[in-house]
């Protein structure tokens, strides 16, 4: 269950990187003729980023505890130090911005450039936090990783 | 607040005042201000816990984990400062609340990764 759970978490983190390029890119092209698929768009990036956000936190209050000892032992302690301290609450910035596009993406796009701004500007900062995250939680994989190989652990390698 | 510019005699959208005059307003404007101050208070709540130990054992006994507490405050200070700005009717213009924003994730983003780097 832990797996499917550790799992999970960066796979809606990925579809929710994947909903905000879509937003972003019906935004570009906003019309009266998207509106409903912009909105549709926007809802799936909040859907897709609480439900990363609701499993990546259980797993890391339920699960994560010994792999963060198995990381500080090993020679990349600053996986944890740096990298998971860091994404840990890096990770509430895409959250809110995943709960407040579907409120500026309700306006009407087409006749309202502020708003069509605003939405690809949260629609971007949801992808680059979103990559950022994701290659971090890849680096503090292999922190656990290397520090299974260093201590010489069967099959790590 | 928003007047009719143009109607056409079709169903065609009318656009108002406020649209063409780039100025988001409603609860577009409201949460949009609220979630640039919710991101900077989730950096600062950071950066506090972190090095204020009785405030990450308070937080991690409201809810059995700090971090859990900390996603918890960071939603309800963006629902409720969005609630009390759309209540106060807030508007502003779009571009400057969209670069106030942009600003305020690199600006958190940013602190956070500093701050872990330094301590």
């Amino acid at each position: 269950m832990s797996d499917i759970i550790l799992f999970a978490h960066p796979t809606f983190g990925v579809l929710g990187i994947l909903a905000a390029v879509w937003v972003f890119v019906e935004a570009l092209n906003a019309s009266e003729a998207n509106q409903t698929r912009i909105r549709y768009a926007a809802l799936a990036v909040t859907i897709c980023i609480v439900l990363a956000w609701v499993l990546g936190g259980y797993w890391y209050t339920v699960y994560y505890a010994p792999e963060k000892a198995i990381i500080l032992k090993g020679p990349w302690p600053w996986a944890h130090n740096f990298m998971m301290e860091t994404k840990e609450h890096l990770f509430f910035i895409p959250l809110i911005l995943a709960l407040y596009l579907p409120i500026v993406a309700a306006k009407r796009l087409a006749m309202n450039k502020a708003a069509r701004m605003m939405v690809m500007v949260v629609a971007t900062f949801v992808v680059l936090n979103g990559l950022a995250i994701e290659g971090a939680g890849a680096i503090i994989n292999y922190g656990v990783k290397v520090a299974f190989v260093h201590t010489g652990t069967k099959g790590a390698e | 607040m928003s007047t009719t510019m143009d109607r056409t005699a079709s169903s065609r959208p009318v656009t108002t005042a406020t649209e063409t005059a780039g100025v988001l307003d409603g609860a577009a404007a409201a949460f949009g201000m609220s979630a640039t101050i919710a991101i900077l208070f989730n950096t600062l709540l950071a950066w506090v816990k972190d090095a204020y130990d009785p405030l990450n054992s308070f937080m991690a006994s409201l809810t059995g984990h700090h971090w859990r507490t900390h996603g918890i405050v960071d939603v309800v200070v963006f629902v409720a400062l969005g609630y009390l700005f759309m209540h106060r009717a807030f508007r502003m213009n779009g571009m400057k609340l969209a670069a106030l924003l942009a600003g305020a994730v690199i600006a958190g983003g940013g602190g956070l990764a500093l701050w872990f780097v330094l301590v």
